[in-house]
């Protein structure tokens, strides 16, 4: 087993801080509010039908629906302007994903990692005319970065590149079959 | 081992599983269902139930239906099941009713195991499994192979993957040099500081209501209130002393159970562990897979000065430390003796940095949100334990609440120093060393280049603040740096993204 431990200059490494990043569809926050919406209110819809026999709790049945329907409303909002802020960055060696609007995160994953990629779409998606690319990598116990919010046409192209990088990435030593 | 010596051991003629392992198909099966099923027969009363309903000759006329049935359906699963080796590839072709055929590649292997329980070992038989990169959930069993064909598989496994690694070896490799072996004190030790205490007072833990019961209706008949002290604290004071006693005593003797003749091995680009007192079990490392090193020390074990090492492969299924028992351990070692183990896990990559050397502290902003956080929680469980008791509490002096408070406040902030003191990181060379845990102590090691992917991650608070929180996904799983400033993470962040790409290339 070879190793080799060349020296990193941190000054010229490639900055994250600094990649730059694209905004996804416009059309997500819509999709993302109105998944919100069909969340709470179903749960709205629940709260005022099931059946309660016990007088206060009974009484306050129709409030505590109206409560749930206006904390959706709300979630809907905040929804909404969390997917218009989400980003993501396709650079030469890996692939970023920023969301969230209290908690920021920024989501990294090097392509030499990338093990498989798929994309799937609700019917809600569907008919905004959106897709989500799925990335997994070897160890990981689930989908490792899932970019939501990408037009079918963009997501098929990221996918495809994604893809031929896969394809044209020779194997690292250790992962070589025999 | 040449082409021509890999075709002597038949393993390229399909092989079937031993005679035995019909016999042993049914026995272990019938212990699972066993296991499974009986308590709930026995103790709901359904067993009873059923025979009542139709008739005891009835049920073990049923009962014998369904062992012949049984052995019938084994017989099928024995014929079924067949292996070969196919250049490099072990083939392996099974299923009752699907027929299944896997393919299993020598250089993706990342461990075996061996296993033999006592009442094997007449038999000559072992059970064979492997466990590939997809993980433990992929693992791949031979249920009951002869143990010559099990050495050779392992030979042909070993001797395939060299062949497969970035290096070969020299034809014949060196004979297995032994690592480490257990001693007896390292074993009550370890049986002593490990997780087994806690994992048995967990399991024993539903029999106190039974045992609460019969003490009840028996202790007065027994006539044992000659033998106690007439103190009632110091009964119970014995009484805890005793069940710690015993708990130790079933630690340590599943220590024992476990560990008992442990022997670690280097066989060049593997590590071979052996273990087990009754029930003999053989792990096979496949050291360019293993991903993280990670040195645990419980809390006994930081006073007694032990802990044990464990090995992280790909895909390490969920289940905490319990899925930990399955995994590669090196148990009952001193950090010192861990230093000195560590480098021969990671061969070729330079020395690795000491366990215990110190490391980087995140920032003192941790603690103090760590103490509101903690503060508000107690504040709030008092309150809710206040509700509860109601008028219960209305005997209390009315100064009593200010004392309470002040001794809340005092140890959220000492547990929330000592959990931000527990906490460090330290990157040196391509080394990246992670340490948490407030009473037991993990800390991770592992070369730059074995990160899969990272998130930085920032809230409101954080960035007002200039601090970010980074998560580390490995193979083992997530490590989290909470409140790193925000220039030295973003500098880890893209040294690590840089190692990662660097080492793909090289």
């Amino acid at each position: 087993m070879t190793h080799t431990n060349v020296p990193l200059d941190p000054e010229r490494l490639p900055r994250l801080e600094e990649a730059p990043l694209t905004p996804v569809s416009p059309r997500l926050a819509p999709c993302q509010a109105l998944q919100q919406l069909w969340r709470w209110w179903l749960l709205a819809v629940l709260a005022r039908l099931v059946p309660l026999s016990e007088p206060p709790v009974a009484d306050w049945q129709g409030r505590l629906a109206v409560g749930i329907a206006v904390l959706g409303l709300a979630m809907a909002v905040l929804a909404w302007f969390e997917a218009r802020r989400r980003a993501y960055g396709l650079r030469e060696h890996d692939l970023c994903y920023r969301r969230g609007l209290w908690v920021r995160r920024t989501q990294v994953l090097p392509l030499v990692r990338l093990q498989h990629v798929e994309t799937l779409s609700t019917p809600l998606e569907r008919a905004f005319g959106l897709v989500r690319l799925t990335c997994f990598t070897a160890g990981g116990r689930g989908a490792d970065l899932v970019l939501e919010g990408l037009p079918a046409a963009r997501a098929e192209a990221v996918k495809q590149h994604l893809l031929a990088r896969l394809e044209a990435e020779p194997a690292a030593p250790e992962e070589q079959a025999p | 081992m040449t082409r021509d010596a890999a075709g002597e051991d038949g393993l390229a003629e399909w092989q079937r599983l031993s005679p035995w392992a019909i016999g042993l198909t049914l026995m272990t099966t019938g212990v699972s269902l066993a296991r499974e099923h009986l308590p709930l027969l026995l103790a709901a009363g359904a067993g009873l139930a059923v025979s009542d309903r139709v008739g005891l000759r009835e049920a073990l006329l049923g009962g014998g239906l369904l062992l012949v049935v049984a052995l019938l359906l084994s017989l099928l699963y024995y014929r079924r099941f067949r292996f070969r080796f196919d250049a490099d590839a072990l083939v392996i072709q099974k299923g009752l009713f699907v027929h299944r055929e896997f393919k299993v590649a020598a250089g993706h292997v990342q461990q075996t195991s061996v296993q033999q329980p006592a009442w094997m070992r007449p038999l000559g038989v072992v059970q064979w499994e492997v466990e590939t990169l997809a993980g433990e959930a992929a693992s791949i069993s031979l249920p009951g192979i002869r143990c010559e064909l099990a050495e050779a598989l392992e030979a042909r496994l070993g001797g395939a993957a060299s062949r497969s690694g970035p290096t070969t070896t020299a034809d014949e490799p060196p004979a297995p040099l032994e690592r480490f072996a257990i001693t007896p004190g390292a074993l009550v030790l370890h049986g002593l500081t490990s997780r087994s205490l806690m994992v048995i007072a967990a399991l024993l833990s539903p029999l106190v209501r039974p045992l609460e019961r019969w003490l009840h209706d028996r202790l007065p008949q027994l006539d044992l209130w000659a033998w106690l002290p007439a103190s009632p604290p110091l009964a119970v004071g014995l009484g805890l002393v005793a069940a710690l006693a015993a708990l130790m005593l079933l630690a340590v003797l599943a220590a024992w159970w476990r560990f008992h003749g442990y022997v670690l091995r280097d066989d060049g680009e593997r590590q071979v562990q052996m273990s087990g007192l009754l029930h003999r079990r053989s792990l096979t490392l496949t050291l360019r897979r293993l991903q993280v090193v990670e040195w645990v020390q419980t809390g006994p074990g930081r006073a007694l000065g032990r802990g044990y090492l464990v090995c992280h492969q790909f895909g390490a299924m969920a289940g905490g430390e319990v899925a930990e028992a399955r995994r590669f351990l090196v148990p009952g070692l001193t950090a010192a003796r861990a230093d000195t183990l560590v480098p021969s896990l990671w061969p070729g990559r330079g020395a690795s940095p000491s366990l215990t050397a110190p490391l980087q502290r995140v920032a003192g902003l941790y603690r103090r949100v760590l103490f509101l956080r903690l503060l508000l929680a107690m504040v709030a469980g008092l309150g809710l334990l206040a509700g509860v008791a109601g008028d219960g509490l209305a005997g209390l002096p009315a100064w009593s609440p200010g004392p309470v408070l002040m001794g809340l406040v005092a140890l959220a902030a000492g547990l929330a120093h000592l959990r931000w003191r527990s906490l460090g990181w330290a990157c040196r060379g391509d080394w990246l060393r992670v340490r948490h845990g407030l009473w037991g102590r993990r800390t991770s090691l592992f070369p730059a280049a074995h990160l899969l992917s990272l998130r930085v991650q920032q809230s409101w608070l954080q960035r007002r603040r200039g601090v970010v929180t980074l998560r580390l996904y490995l193979a083992s799983g997530r490590l989290s740096l909470p409140f790193v400033e925000e220039r030295v993470a973003l500098a880890l962040a893209n040294r690590l993204l840089a190692s990662v790409e660097g080492e793909a290339t090289a």
